[in-house]
């Protein structure tokens, strides 16, 4: 009786696929029809996992920009799009790798994500001569390593610091600069970037170590301590004090400043580019003026942010990499039209010569893929948000 | 004059310039610390046990007067009487809610131990085991990112001392530190509960022989020091925000002050916590910012070096 009723189902189960399966194939003959040769464009990146979100602002990022090329009608092909979850881990990366080398119709990938990652998988995909076009690898030694395939389109964790110093000292003309770090890897990294470059631009720098707090989880110092550090700033006259640290304790020290009566310029990096800083600082007031700067991007296109929008269901406002991703595929679809004929290997020799304005930038990538010209937007509080000034 | 004297000179110039800032600054998380630390040395005083959850008590005072405030002060900031007002209710919450964990926390995590005579190893391991229990709750609860309080009042220089501004933050923590650390020093000195303390903290079986509820002071004992933290925690939110870690640092500080003070000495706590409080606040101008703790606790050391039982020695018994 159980085995008769099971069967029953099975054959009810497969004639309703065969049912489905019809209109399937009837499509794609239609779509044959057109006679355009179908190119896939990978993207690999963590799609699942701890560091899912961030994949997910990009990958959708990616399937906009194809989805806008194919609509356009003046491509010679059609687009699709493949994706490789390698979850940012460098251990599963390679895997990923290889299936994508093994797609005959893949062209390019934008991506992998993560720095790591990318440092796994690129051996496999220089083999294969794949350009891969990351939108968010800043690790500095992956341009170096000789894979004339990598190209990034956004600025690695070298240019920061240098390009931060360049700002506040030739820019904005201020001549001496209170430097604090957080005593993490990176706030101490970013803060002696900063100021060596500061010294060489002729500022007087005085640099100290304000330890984290245990406030912020970044530190086991108190809270109180900013008090006094305040004091400090304020009492070596310096007209611009740059933080390199993380959003939480900087917005504990700009309450403690504004009680000390600090009026000079604050600068911090990308580790306190977050929302998290306002709410973070009492008075919120007094994160106003603060500037903030990153390798990426927030997206100001309204445009864009629209079409995201219907197509993630999430804003592309809090998208992290959203945009230089859209840049990345979109350099790979322009390298594409410019090829008669489209291989792997003509991509790459056509990203090296490409030059297109891009919608965060203008992308031309430097011989060893790195983003050419300056590719650090600064950021500032305004009236307890932070809006976008633009690049450096 | 060497390089040495030259370095000294010049640094006096900025300990002049400084000096009333750093000291107003100081004296203000001195009384914070001298809060929190009166809670360490009473509970020490009638149990012999430093109470390590007692920073959860601080941090839940702290979201206390957080959500009250959010609740109470609108968009525009209050000013005048209405501050007094709102400051006056924030105390009082986070008053009430540390002495709610507080006694929460005899009952939950001291009382059956000592119900069982169990060694002061265990209720050691009960504190940290209630404290981490407490925070990654409050985290869980509340988010994880630090939230500034809304302000019930306009932080402006009230008035100058040698050219260095008393805000009004500070000006709030000297005054209510001040009420509630000298109604606390009375209570014990001079009600019956406060005998009853210290008849438990010089000897609780002779005490109980004589007709105190060791139960009931002890549980009223966790309420006043919970009171006190909780309080302390509000005052301090308003000046760094919350979050659920808050509790951790200025309760290390304030057990150190408590201990410099000479643990289970009530007026030691007090004057422990503003020393410690001052000297931190005053060693920037000498070292950096980075460097505050390893005076403190450098200090700690010296003093203890010295005089094993700290500033005014232990037995909340006897010196209160």
């Amino acid at each position: 009786m159980k085995l008769r009723l099971n069967k029953t189902v099975a054959a009810a189960a497969s004639s309703a696929l065969l049912l489905m399966a019809v209109p399937a194939i009837g499509l794609a003959s239609q779509s044959g029809a057109a006679a355009k040769p179908t190119y896939v464009i990978g993207y690999e990146g963590p799609l699942s996992g701890g560091n899912q979100q961030l994949g997910l602002n990009m990958v959708f990022a990616v399937q906009l920009a194809i989805n806008q090329a194919n609509a356009s009608g003046k491509l010679p092909f059609k687009l699709r799009i493949a994706t490789y979850d390698d979850q940012g881990d460098p251990t599963i990366s390679p895997t990923q790798a290889q299936a994508a080398v093994a797609n005959k119709k893949l062209v390019a990938i934008v991506g992998p994500a993560f720095s790591g990652a990318t440092a796994a998988a690129e051996p496999y995909y220089h083999k294969a001569h794949i350009a891969t076009v990351s939108p968010s690898a800043t690790r500095v030694s992956l341009a170096s390593s000789g894979w004339n395939n990598f190209f990034r389109v956004v600025a690695d964790d070298g240019v920061q610091g240098p390009a931060d110093a360049n700002y506040i000292v030739k820019k904005k003309g201020i001549k001496s600069v209170y430097v604090v770090n957080d005593g993490t890897a990176y706030g101490a990294g970013l803060a002696s970037a900063f100021a060596t470059t500061a010294s060489a631009d002729g500022a007087t720098v005085t640099p100290a170590t304000v330890p984290g707090t245990s406030q912020c989880q970044n530190g086991t110092a108190s809270a109180t301590q900013y008090t006094a550090a305040a004091t400090q700033v304020v009492a070596s006259g310096a007209k611009a004090m740059f933080y390199g640290g993380y959003y939480c304790d900087l917005g504990l020290f700009l309450g403690a400043l504004a009680s000390a009566g600090y009026t000079g310029t604050v600068m911090s990096g990308d580790g306190s580019l977050s929302p998290a800083l306002i709410q973070g600082t009492t008075p919120a007031s007094a994160a106003n003026g603060v500037l903030l700067t990153c390798a990426c991007a927030s997206s100001t296109n309204p445009k864009f942010n629209k079409a995201y929008q219907g197509l993630a269901h999430f804003s592309a406002a809090n998208a992290t990499y959203a945009p230089e991703s859209y840049d990345a595929t979109n350099a790979i679809i322009n390298a594409m039209k410019h090829l008669k004929k489209i291989t792997r290997a003509g991509i790459v020799a056509e990203l090296h010569k490409l030059t297109f304005k891009g919608m965060t930038k203008i992308v031309k990538f430097q011989k060893d893929g790195n983003i050419a010209g300056s590719a650090i937007f600064v950021n500032q509080v305004k009236n307890g948000k932070i809006v976008q000034l633009g690049l450096e | 004059m060497g390089a040495f004297g030259h370095y000294l000179a010049s640094h006096f110039t900025t300990l002049q310039k400084e000096f009333w800032y750093l000291l107003v600054g100081g004296v203000a998380n001195g009384f914070l610390y001298g809060m929190v630390a009166v809670g360490y040395t009473l509970v020490y005083g009638v149990l012999r046990l430093i109470n390590f959850a007692h920073s959860e008590i601080f941090m839940s005072g702290g979201f206390a007067g957080y959500f009250l405030m959010k609740a109470l002060v609108g968009t525009t900031v209050p000013s005048g009487l209405s501050s007094i007002g709102l400051i006056g209710l924030g105390i009082v919450a986070g008053g009430l809610v540390g002495a709610l964990v507080a006694t929460a926390l005899e009952r939950v995590a001291y009382r059956p131990l000592r119900k069982r005579n169990a060694p002061k190893l265990a209720y050691l391991i009960s504190a940290i085991g209630a404290s981490y229990f407490m925070f990654n709750l409050a985290g869980k609860e509340f988010g994880r990112y630090s939230v500034s309080v809304p302000q019930p009042y306009i932080n402006h220089a009230v008035f100058h001392v040698f050219g260095a501004p008393v805000l009004m933050y500070d000006i709030i923590i000297f005054v209510s530190g001040l009420i509630m650390l000298f109604a606390l020093d009375r209570i014990v000195a001079t009600t019956k509960l406060g005998r009853s303390v210290r008849a438990v903290a010089q000897d609780a079986e002779t005490a109980s022989l004589m007709g105190v509820n060791i139960d009931r002071t002890i549980a009223l004992t966790f309420v006043i020091g919970g009171a006190l933290g909780g309080a302390a925690g509000f005052l301090f939110g308003l000046g760094t925000g919350v979050v659920y870690t808050m509790g951790f640092t200025p309760a290390l500080k304030a057990f150190t002050a408590a201990v410099l003070g000479g643990i289970g000495n009530l007026r030691g706590a007090m004057i422990g916590g503003l020393l410690l409080g001052i000297v931190e606040s005053l060693s920037v101008v000498f070292v950096q910012a980075a460097y505050i703790d390893v005076v403190a606790f450098g200090i700690l050391v010296a003093v203890l070096l010295f005089r094993p039982t700290g500033i005014l020695g232990e037995r909340l018994g006897r010196a209160a």
